[in-house]
């Protein structure tokens, strides 16, 4: 007992630790996405292409269009919520003519993109890191591997570029499913006919919103896509690594997209206060 | 062909290789013995350059593995051949599309021109009937088969075989083992296998190497290694349980 280290210090290594592992996981996926695209400039100036356009089309399948439902209807449930609880609030102070404008830049700047990643994490990350990683525990990646066939460009850059090229369209159907849904409660409970609706989301909604939203779109399937592909490609200990990789990866896509969201917002009214 | 200069390697706290030094010549059919976990499958990986060593060097032909780029590392992997111990086959692929794969993503030649290589390639191994099948649908000797055909379909220089008949029924190991040595027959192919089945290593190995705390103990022709005064190989060979192999964890399991 005599050589126990005061609280202090303990806190002090705590801390140093838990920063050190941080860092050691940024700089992993940092350098992960490097060497994809480094992998795929590679085979291009070989003139070959990265990959198979089956493959693309087939991530692209399953991560985007087979996604639209589950997306589109999380979103108009909660257009309906959100148009609801604004609008009672709003027509009171007689402005529940600022509901679709709120609907609107809400989604499309900010909910929009946000819904669609923490749902694409969960639903495609998920798989990614599952498919992935059993492939690493069977050998097959290191297969891959051992015939000189780069894993990165064959396995990650497919689902990766599926996933950055299909988040903006995910993220337009949120959009649009949300904006129904909330033209739907306006009628029903504000008495705002669906024409005055398109007009006064029209006059609210700014070009610089919807390019907010595609811009942050394409970040989200980048980050998501990295993440779940890097957990699997890293996981170790059979089955049960899998699964703690899988847990891990939503865990981590779901807080990086979070984090990140709030970090553009930081850096975007900076620089667009209003 | 393939030369290893004093190679460490170690993971975490486990030793496995301590100074290991290795020279095959082309044409020749090495099989290195060693009991489990003594790091044979290491030794293949570290030609491979899929792991890298703490210390040492490796070298295939003129290049040094261990020094290599990726994208030259890639090239010359393509003139190895790698079989693994658990087949390694891509499970949402069929056969031929496995053993197809090498040709599709590293070469240009035409679909008409895969298909005829998979097809003699099948056929060596006698698989050419199963082309469709999903390797969950094979069985293990099968599979085995199958990622043979795999690796020899870049016609590779040097194939590197991980416990190529373990697991099988005697006439299909020695299948396999027969087509190990036709392939340095015929096609001048050089082989590292290894293996602790008896049988089969006396079968395929041209020299045969003991591997024993992280070094070679014993180097010699088949022959020659079955009459080994070494006590380790003797123990090993004879199966015995008296000897210096089981000296320590033996003395462990009794006393449990």
């Amino acid at each position: 007992m005599a050589d126990a280290q005061p609280p202090p210090v303990l806190v002090a290594q705590g801390i140093g630790h838990i920063s050190r592992n941080f860092l050691r996981e940024v700089g992993g996926v940092f350098w992960f996405i490097v060497n994809t695209f480094e992998e795929m400039f590679e085979r291009i100036q070989q003139g070959r292409v990265p990959f198979r356009a089956t493959s693309f089309f087939r991530h692209s399948q399953r991560a985007g269009v087979d996604s639209v439902p589950l997306v589109g209807l999380v979103s108009f449930f909660l257009g309906l919520t959100m148009t609801l609880l604004t609008g009672y609030q709003l027509q009171r102070f007689g402005t529940e003519r600022l509901i679709p404008g709120l609907v609107a830049i809400g989604f499309t700047r900010e909910l929009g993109p946000l819904l669609t990643g923490i749902m694409v994490a969960a639903r495609i990350g998920a798989a990614f890191t599952a498919e992935l990683g059993t492939m690493q525990v069977s050998e097959e990646v290191e297969a891959i591997e051992s015939m000189g066939i780069g894993p990165l460009r064959f396995l990650v850059a497919p689902r990766m570029l599926a996933l950055i090229l299909l988040m903006p369209c995910l993220s337009t159907a949120s959009n649009i499913a949300a904006i129904l849904a909330s033209s739907l409660i306006c009628k029903a409970y504000f008495s705002i006919a669906f024409p005055y609706f398109l007009d006064l989301v029209k006059d609210s909604l700014l070009i610089r919103d919807i390019i907010t939203g595609i811009f942050k779109s394409f970040l989200f399937g980048l980050l998501i896509a990295a993440i779940a592909c890097y957990r699997g490609l890293t996981v170790k200990g059979g089955a049960a690594g899998v699964g703690i990789s899988t847990t891990s990866s939503v865990v981590t896509a779901i807080t990086a997209v979070i984090g990140f969201d709030t970090l553009y917002n930081v850096i975007y009214t900076t620089f667009y206060p209003t | 062909m393939v030369e290893l200069r004093d190679v460490c390697m170690q993971f975490e706290e486990n030793k496995v290789l301590d100074g290991f030094s290795l020279n095959v010549e082309p044409q020749e059919r090495l099989v290195i013995m060693g009991q489990s976990g003594s790091g044979k499958s290491t030794i293949l990986r570290l030609i491979l350059g899929t792991l890298r060593p703490n210390a040492g060097s490796i070298f295939f032909k003129r290049f040094e593995i261990t020094g290599l780029q990726r994208r030259k590392l890639q090239a010359v992997r393509q003139h190895m051949g790698m079989v693994y111990q658990y087949s390694a086959l891509l499970s949402s692929r069929n056969v031929r599309e496995n053993v197809a794969l090498p040709l599709e993503e590293l070469t240009d030649k035409s679909r008409d021109e895969i298909d005829k290589i998979v097809d003699e390639k099948l056929e060596l191994v006698g698989m050419k009937d199963s082309k469709d099948l999903l390797p969950e649908e094979l069985s293990g000797g099968m599979r085995k088969r199958v990622a043979l055909a795999r690796a020899l379909v870049l016609e590779p220089e040097l194939m590197l075989l991980d416990e190529p008949s373990a697991g099988l029924d005697p006439v299909i190991a020695s299948v396999i083992d027969e087509l190990i040595i036709s392939l340095s027959d015929t096609a001048k192919v050089t082989s590292i296998t290894v293996t602790h089945e008896m049988d089969s290593a006396f079968r395929i190995g041209t020299r045969m190497a003991m591997l024993y705390q992280g070094k070679i103990i014993e180097e010699a022709e088949p022959e020659k290694f079955k009459q080994s005064k070494n006590p380790v190989v003797a123990q090993f060979l004879s199966g015995s349980t008296e000897g210096p192999i089981l000296e320590g964890s033996l003395d462990a399991i009794t006393k449990k």
